[in-house]
């Protein structure tokens, strides 16, 4: 391993493999962002507003266009609000007009009443540019690893520093 | 370079291929061939350029958000699978698992490519001579890795350059010292046997300097003494 050091070109490939690996999946992931038309294109369920039909933690897949249809009432959508970081995927419940300037209203399944009360101080409805995307899929359990991560950020550094270090070690 | 004060796990393969594959250029550097690093350089130009790439758009995209930068994102996407695939074509079908190109001083090129068998503790060489009128020869040599390791898994220097002079006339040219060694080539196990790869090991520590020079004691084949004494 250290007389890998002495060497530069073979120090620089063992850099360029462990950088290769990061910017990969990082490609990949903007490439499913390309082709699902979504910044975002895989969430994780945070809370339990939607249940019985998602838990905390289910990972969903998104896609965000409108190839055939409009986004209609009744579909889960993913959306952003303003001034808040953290996406909400509820049901999209009524809507008003067509096209891009249709108003949409959403509200979780799981929940009393509708979302005016988490939208942004006077928005009462939402536009289709708010919509990161429709869920088209999701896989359950899953994305709690991702919940622990945030919870915990520890462990981020701890895996990410793993994964250096079995990198760095190992040629192969 | 004549027994690395490393030591290794003879159990794992892949330290006993690398320590080896590190070897070669050490070796036939020492005997005046001329290295050439193209195969590696052109490698790490693609490799680079794609990991500049993914860098850039994560910049565009970390500052100018995905809405507006979608378009540039897609085309990076596209050159960056371009890029990758190229980069793993030239791995699979131009390298091969080359670990050594380099030019002799009398003018012949030389291509060594190395590799292993799962499960399997032996050195699978590949050499392809190109003499200076364009021909070229390939030569396969497969050994075991016990020929050069000792049981502790220290690597020693003198066996493992004996194989590669006694097996390559190129490099037997310029090293005949190792080339001569083994004639008795149905023998080659027997050269070295595990306690005198040890006695070696110890005996070559202490000794810095070009491992042409070293006396390799193969000749004699004396035992452990003979293995030890310096010989002109």
């Amino acid at each position: 391993m250290m007389s890998s050091l002495q060497n530069p070109r073979q120090a620089a490939a063992q850099l360029m493999n462990f950088g290769l690996i990061l910017s990969t999946a990082f490609m990949m992931w903007k490439g499913l962002s390309v082709i699902t038309d979504s910044p975002s294109p895989i969430v994780v369920v945070l809370s339990g507003s939607m249940e019985p039909a998602f838990q905390r933690g289910d990972l969903l897949l998104l896609w965000n266009r409108n190839l055939f249809s409009e986004t209609n009432v009744g579909e889960i959508v993913v959306y952003n609000v303003k001034g808040k970081d953290i996406p909400i995927v509820h049901r999209v419940v009524r809507k008003f007009g067509t096209g891009p300037d249709a108003k949409l209203l959403t509200k979780g399944d799981n929940n009393a009443a509708d979302d005016t009360e988490l939208y942004a101080r006077g928005q009462d409805y939402l536009n289709r540019k708010d919509i990161v995307g429709s869920v088209i899929g999701y896989m359950p359990f899953v994305g709690y690893v991702t919940i622990m991560l945030s919870e915990h950020p520890w462990l981020k550094t701890v895996m990410l520093g793993l994964m250096g270090l079995v990198v760095v070690l190992q040629r192969e | 370079m004549a027994v690395s004060q490393e030591k290794i796990t003879v159990y794992n393969l892949a330290d006993l291929k690398n320590t080896s594959d590190d070897a070669i250029p050490n070796y036939l550097n020492s005997l005046k061939f001329r290295q050439s690093h193209r195969l590696t350089d052109v490698r790490l130009a693609l490799g680079y350029s794609a990991f500049a790439l993914a860098a850039a758009c994560f910049a565009w995209d970390y500052k100018l958000g995905f809405e507006s930068t979608k378009y540039f994102t897609a085309a990076a996407v596209a050159a960056y699978t371009l890029l990758n695939g190229a980069l793993t074509f030239w791995m699979l079908y131009v390298e091969r698992g080359t670990v050594y190109m380099g030019t002799a001083p009398s003018g012949e090129t030389l291509r060594i490519s190395t590799s292993t068998k799962k499960n399997v503790p032996t050195y699978f060489v590949t050499v392809e001579v190109e003499g200076k009128d364009g021909k070229k020869e390939v030569l396969k040599i497969s050994r075991a890795f016990t020929e050069w390791f000792d049981a502790a898994g220290h690597f020693v220097a003198a066996p493992f350059q004996t194989m590669l002079a006694s097996s390559l006339p190129v490099i037997g040219k310029l090293d005949p010292k190792r080339a001569a060694a083994p004639k008795e080539d149905g023998a080659a196990e027997a050269t070295y046997t595990p306690e005198m790869l040890d006695v070696l090991a110890k005996a070559n520590v202490s000794v810095v300097g070009s491992a042409a020079e070293e006396a390799t004691g193969s000749e004699a084949a004396g035992g452990k003494k003979g293995g030890k004494r310096r010989k002109a």
